[in-house]
């Protein structure tokens, strides 16, 4: 049977209001060289990954509104302004798209 | 009586975290059953803590205020959950650290770190929380009528209570319902007000006339002293007694009832487009300082790069099993948040071409709410508006309460013994305290000073996230400096621009959003401070460790 200790239940939030000051999970064991060395790889391919998307996202985030700015409102699609469109609808899909291909990407530089 | 719709929402989120913890009382020990969240469980509770009542009702104010452009706002906000999965989610969860504080003292072992990130909790908590009950104050003084301090007690009062019984226990089970109830609150109504409307109005809302003149006789209840610049000489029915005003400036006092006659020219107010005007229909940001993509950047770099930096969202991915968890869960929030945001273009749009007096009265924030009863008179549009009152209150409740904890925590830690009932207490002051604040703050836009928030996070939380996770060479002291001047050039410089009040322009831009030189030089003084000093010896192997995936 289960033991009928009796536990505090408490949401996420409140255990981390509650945890007493301490630095991180307690005492690490330290790499060996191997490992080291393993890691050292991975965050490489993980930081060109990550540079990937980014700049991805920077054609979205930095570059639209550019385009926007200069793109007359006169071109509709159903009726609505594209210009519209592009800021209101468009930029969701491709934000999706974009963690998906990120989160493919960085688990499979994981499994080499 | 419509505001007893925020009744049932305040019960069945008690009720669900009552159920939800006794479902849990089977497992041996809730601890680690909690931390088997299923990644798209955990990602409807990220998106449910941090669709709050800017999301809700703020943008779609904004729209109607400032114009399209506002559109950017959600967008931002999406994009922060991008940028979380690619920076930090994976290795912040295998830190074991729960909150930046942590982070701060486990990555660069500097206790003085971890004091000065709790006090940036502080101020981002607080420019988050105030406006969140200013929103929730006025939704209830829209439909119910009442003052608005009753406003702010009656959402003190759901906050404390489900705080006191503990309503967020099986906070995860909470939230995710949050999300679902908020979902779908926001999109019902939406696709009712579209079939509603009609197709006039419809395509009205798609080639917006300037509302440049009174197409009505109009009655504005102004909501704060409000100065407006009279183009045409127009007489206005002040409570009843006629009164000439002259071109030229004129301060309409707050709580004044004025009726405008059909076919007088609108007056202008400083600072917002006139709804379907060239300036409200570009779909750029643009607060009349002139430099629309500037003011677009400057918002998407403190949503897109603050996200990552907010106290009540960081801890959510704790309850991932491990870092891959952590990263999934950001990947699927990235796409709940965009199915949301996609609807608040309706909001925004009908809002605009029904209630453009709003941009007069300055009651923005309600545009959302009362839309249903400007489209239908009757039940239907009371039904409508009690739904979207639910919605909105849901979205107060579920972004305070975790804001509160996030503040209770960071208070708790280096002032008070850490207990649950202290925690509790220190919650319960907080919401007190935050009652006071929004008492005066009546005047802020929801959706603007919400960004703030994001702006002081981006400033100094992300770049120490950013540094710490993927730079070996950042040292405490650099992280230290970077942090303070990143607050002093965000927090420091918008309180400077409370202050200074400067003409519109580029100087009023960037004073109002300093996100776009404030977070380079947060990142560059980190990074020049660190240079200068050396590295912990085991700084290189306690950064890589965070990039070791746990198989």
């Amino acid at each position: 049977m289960v033991s009928r200790k009796r536990v505090a239940v408490t949401s996420p939030q409140t255990r981390m209001a509650l945890a007493t000051r301490r630095g991180g999970p307690g005492p690490l064991t330290p790499l060996d060289a191997e490992t080291l060395a393993r890691a050292r790889g991975i965050r490489r391919r993980q930081l060109r990954i990550a540079l990937g998307t980014l700049a991805g996202a920077a054609v979205l985030l930095v570059g639209l509104p550019v385009v926007l700015g200069v793109v007359p409102r006169t071109f509709r699609l159903a009726d609505m302004p594209i210009v519209w469109l592009a800021v209101a609808v468009l930029p969701y899909p491709v934000l999706a798209v974009l963690a998906r291909l990120q989160l493919r990407r960085a688990e499979r530089a994981e499994r080499r | 009586m419509i505001g007893l719709a925020v009744v049932p929402v305040v019960l069945a989120t008690l009720l669900i975290g009552a159920r939800g913890v006794a479902a849990m009382r089977s497992t041996s020990d809730f601890l680690v059953a909690s931390r088997r969240v299923s990644p798209t469980l955990n990602a409807a509770a990220v998106s449910g803590e941090y669709l709050s009542a800017a999301s809700f009702l703020g943008i779609a104010g904004l729209v109607v205020k400032n114009g399209v452009g506002a559109l950017w706002y959600p967008v931002g906000f999406t994009a922060g959950y991008l940028l979380m999965l690619v920076l930090v989610a994976a290795p912040m969860r295998r830190t074991g650290a729960l909150t930046v504080p942590d982070f701060a003292e486990a990555r660069l072992g500097s206790p003085r770190l971890r004091r000065f990130s709790a006090i940036v909790v502080l101020v981002i908590a607080g420019l988050y929380l105030v406006p969140q009950f200013t929103a929730a104050g006025q939704v209830l003084t829209l439909v119910s009528g009442t003052p608005y301090w009753v406003g702010i007690v009656v959402a003190g009062a759901a906050v404390s209570i489900t705080l006191a019984l503990g309503g967020m226990r099986a906070a995860t089970y909470v939230q995710a319902f949050q999300f679902v109830l908020k979902l779908v609150l926001f999109i019902v109504p939406a696709v009712w007000l579209l079939i509603t409307v009609g197709a006039d109005t419809r395509a009205e809302a798609l080639r917006p006339a300037e509302y440049s003149t009174f197409p009505r006789p109009t009655e504005v209840t102004f909501r704060l002293d409000t100065r407006l610049e009279v183009r045409e000489p127009l007489t206005v029915l002040d409570a009843g007694v006629p009164r000439l005003l002259e071109p030229g400036e004129h301060v309409a006092p707050g709580e004044a009832t004025w009726l405008f006659p059909e076919g007088a020219a609108v007056p202008t107010i400083a600072g917002a487009a006139l709804p379907g005007s060239d300036t409200w229909q570009r779909p750029l940001l643009d607060a009349g300082n002139g430099h629309p993509l500037l003011a677009t950047w400057s918002i998407l770099v403190a949503t897109a790069l603050g996200t990552m930096g907010l106290p009540h969202v960081i801890v959510r991915f704790h309850t991932s099993p491990d870092g891959r968890a952590a990263r999934r869960t950001a990947a699927i929030t990235v796409g709940l948040l965009g199915s949301f945001y996609v609807f608040t273009v309706v909001y925004g749009l009908l809002g605009g071409v029904l209630l453009p007096e709003l941009y007069l009265s300055g009651a923005t924030d309600t545009a959302v709410v009362a839309l249903p009863s400007r489209v239908d008179g009757g039940t239907t549009g009371d039904v409508f508006t009690a739904l979207l009152t639910a919605g909105a209150f849901a979205a107060f409740l579920a972004t305070s309460l975790g804001l509160l904890l996030a503040l209770a925590g960071a208070v708790a830690h280096d002032l008070l013994s850490e207990s649950l009932r202290r925690l509790r207490l220190t919650a319960l002051l907080a919401a007190g305290v935050i009652m006071l604040c929004a008492l005066p703050a009546v005047r802020i836009d929801v959706g603007a000073v919400v960004t703030s928030a994001f702006a002081v996070a981006a400033s100094t939380f992300c770049p120490m996230l950013v540094l710490g996770i993927w730079w070996r060479g950042l040292t405490a002291r650099g992280a230290f400096a970077g942090m303070a001047v990143g607050l002093a050039s965000s927090a420091g410089v918008m309180a400077a621009g409370l202050v200074l009040r400067p003409q519109p322009g580029l100087v009023a831009l960037l004073l109002g959003q300093p996100a776009l030189f404030s977070v380079p030089l947060a990142f560059l003084t980190m990074i020049a401070v660190s240079l200068r000093g050396r590295p912990a010896p085991g700084a290189e192997a306690a950064m890589l460790r965070l990039h070791l995936d746990e198989a």
